[in-house]
């Protein structure tokens, strides 16, 4: 067994006047595993660390229990400064004297004693039992799949292929685009979708790192990040692919406002995709043209805003009053939703351009008079309470986006989750565009209603995301572990042990544990670099075949045997 | 260690990016605190077996805490879901052997704030000073 060097530190008296360290250091010492124990004034200050470092190397210690702060405080400087120094702090423990025993028992020095050598014991048991957890380096594809060419998904496209890094860029449809193809007028520029998208298609075009496939769809992944084995299903066959990192930008549809406002059985009550049909044909004709906001939103069963539908109207409005002479347009809305200071502008570019609102409450909705085609509509105006009744030729339906179904089939095949209303989960709250599933990454609309501007921009950022992990020749298991610093370890599946219930399938929280046939019976077996070290495996396994070597049943057993053993 | 101290023992697992927080917060505002508290730091609270929390007891704990994250907010996802649903089942045995389900807290979310670990570990403090003995369930040897 390595031998264990103690460090006690004084912190000039913070833990010393409390804490008996003298008592400490001569029960430490009587360990046999234990082969110096040593007081120093403190371990953070200038110079500290080499001293440190030249103590282990002089004696050939291969393992450090520090007697000091909270892992929290100066420790995280003790630490770095350690590892600058080249000691692996895989294997220095601290146990927490300050924060943790001399700051919060300063009234019963005698009881804070015991807890510090109760406490520095358990940390004791840690490093004796302790076991290292088998790094393990996968060879990096650098090769990425983007799923869905819209504006995101091509953004994605563009940013990996300029960083290059060579790039499958596949979509159902025949032509990259996605929604914004039948969009003549993204709002708020006068560009129609294909020419606000030209420069990324042209791109995508001309870039021999990139490869369109059109009319194709993933037909199944495997594998994890650094290594996904993809089949793609187009219509010449199947095609077989191994990359790096997948980024999803599948987007989302319109809601189908089947049976609201007579959508479907009165005339000329259209949705916005077809009024933007309209506009692509030319044949827009209306004397008061009235769009009704939130249909089907910000309601009990979509409670979410889906964030472009006001803006379209703003911009489909003034489009109205532009290209049909003489024509009125009125919004009824519940809350016009134009965030930042380029959509604040266009409300009132809209207003001053004589576009009327009127604001009607989520509880009372318009009415419509139909006789086979809308004739008018009934609204009672919250902010000057009358009831408004308005002549209308054309009444468009501002729905929203929703998750699409094909987006949730593809969650399930990347094993990354959908929220409740099916668009795919981020994980929250620092790591906007990466999923549960390392190396796969999420922009655009899959991940939540977003202008085609935000949908360009989280394409980027998806792209630099997964470029800076596709960069690497190969990737160290016990480095991905999205938190500052390595992890703790991986989790180990003893196949001796292990029955194979499948627990620690149903329980692990990134999917990392799979039930693997061995001949007759099945096993568990762990994807290293999925595993995070939660220890949750662990924590179900009936046979304790699932460990963590650096915290296994030894060290938890060994430390809560310890916790409250009698000192002197 | 005197009879009295034995009595209101508690063994905290706190897990690394909630508990464990809570406990340096209190530290660094120096919250006086009983000193019959040990704490074993986990990456989750997910990470504690049942039969960790029940060794605890025999290895003369008089209460355990686990403490982790808001259900919804942990830091693996969704590891400590299970955790609690595993440990509020615990609960039940350990009422049906007698030495009852009190005696486990677990605090999910409500420990990562410095004062509310405090109040946390006091009133479970104080919760077990009131509880009987635990000499008769330990092994004839302690």
């Amino acid at each position: 067994m390595a031998k264990i060097g103690v460090i006690l530190c004084n912190c000039f008296g913070e833990i010393g006047n409390t804490v008996n360290l003298e008592s400490i250091r001569e029960r430490l010492a009587s360990d046999p595993s234990v082969d110096f124990v040593i007081l120093r004034e403190s371990l953070c200050q200038p110079g500290d660390a080499s001293a440190v470092h030249a103590m282990i190397r002089d004696r050939g210690i291969g393992k450090v229990l520090l007697g000091a702060c909270s892992p929290y405080g100066r420790m995280e400087v003790v630490r770095l400064g350690l590892a600058k120094e080249g000691v692996d702090v895989r294997t220095v423990r601290a146990a927490d004297l300050r924060e943790g025993c001399a700051w919060i028992h300063g009234k019963d020095p005698g009881g804070a004693t015991r807890k510090a050598a109760n406490q520095l014991d358990m940390e004791l048991a840690l490093l004796q039992n302790m076991q290292d957890s088998k790094d393990v380096d996968i060879r990096v594809r650098h090769e990425a799949l983007v799923i869905g060419a819209g504006p995101a998904g091509l953004s994605a496209a563009c940013g990996l292929a300029r960083m290059g890094i060579r790039v499958h860029l596949v979509d159902r449809g025949t032509a990259p685009g996605g929604l914004l193809n039948v969009v003549t007028k993204v709002y708020p520029t006068e560009l129609s979708g294909p020419e606000k998208l030209k420069p990324l298609v042209e791109m995508t075009g001309g870039n021999p790192l990139i490869r369109f496939y059109g009319k194709t769809k993933v037909a199944s992944v495997k594998g994890y990040a650094g290594d996904f084995k993809i089949v793609l299903a187009g219509p010449e066959g199947s095609a077989n692919l191994r990359v790096g990192a997948v980024v999803l930008a599948t987007g989302a549809r319109l809601l189908f406002p089947q049976g609201l406002y007579g959508y479907g059985k009165t005339k000329n009550v259209i949705t916005q995709m077809e009024m933007e049909r309209q506009f692509a044909t030319g044949n827009v004709a209306c004397k008061t043209a009235v769009f009704i906001q939130c249909v089907g939103a910000r309601c009990a069963e979509r409670p979410y805003c889906s964030t472009i539908c006001c803006p379209l109207s703003l911009k489909n409005a003034m489009r109205v009053l532009d290209e049909v002479p003489g024509s009125k347009a009125v919004i009824l809305h519940r809350d016009i939703m134009t965030p930042g200071s380029v959509l604040e502008a266009y409300y009132r570019k809209a207003l001053h351009r004589g576009v009327q609102f009127i604001r009607f409450d989520a509880d009372r909705p318009p009415e419509i008079r139909a006789d086979g085609q809308v004739s008018g509509v009934e609204v009672f105006d919250v902010l000057s309470g009358v009831t408004r009744s308005i002549e209308t030729d054309l009444l468009v339906l501002s729905t929203p986006l929703v998750a699409d179904p094909e987006s949730a089939a593809l969650a399930r095949m990347l094993e990354i989750p959908v929220d409740k209303h099916g668009f795919i989960a981020e994980v929250y709250p620092v790591h906007p565009v990466e999923t549960r599933n390392d190396g796969v990454f999420i922009c655009g609309t899959a991940r939540w209603p977003v202008s085609s501007d935000q949908a360009i921009a989280q394409g980027e950022a998806a792209a630099v995301k997964a470029a800076s992990f596709l960069r690497k020749e190969t990737a160290s298991a016990l480095s991905m572990s999205r938190v500052p610093g390595s992890k703790l370890g991986h989790a180990q599946a003893n196949a001796d042990a292990c029955t194979g219930c499948g627990n620690c399938v149903a329980v692990c929280p990134y999917r990392a544990c799979k039930l693997q046939r061995v001949g007759q019976r099945s096993v568990s077996r762990v994807i290293k670099v999925r595993c995070k070290a939660c220890g949750s495996c662990a924590a179900v396994c009936p046979n304790g075949a699932m460990q963590i070597p650096e915290q296994n049943y030894k060290v938890t057993g060994a430390m809560i045997r310890r916790a409250f053993r009698e000192v002197r | 260690m005197t009879s009295a101290a034995a009595n209101t023992n508690i063994l905290v697992f706190a897990c690394r990016w909630c508990g464990l927080i809570g406990a340096d917060g209190a530290g660094r505002r120096r919250t006086e605190l009983p000193t019959s508290l040990r704490i074993i730091p986990v990456e989750c609270a997910g990470y504690v077996e049942p039969d960790a929390v029940i060794r605890a007891f025999a290895s003369g704990a008089a209460g355990v805490a686990v403490l982790g994250c808001h259900v919804g907010g942990c830091r693996f996802n969704d590891a400590n879901h299970p955790a609690l649903k595993r440990l509020e089942l615990l609960k039940t045995l350990l009422d049906a052997t007698g030495i009852g389900g009190n005696r486990l807290l677990l605090g999910f979310g409500t420990a990562h704030e410095y004062h509310q670990w405090a109040d946390t570990i006091r009133d479970f403090h104080k919760h077990v000073e009131g509880l009987p003995s635990m000499k008769s369930w330990l092994p004839a040897t302690q």
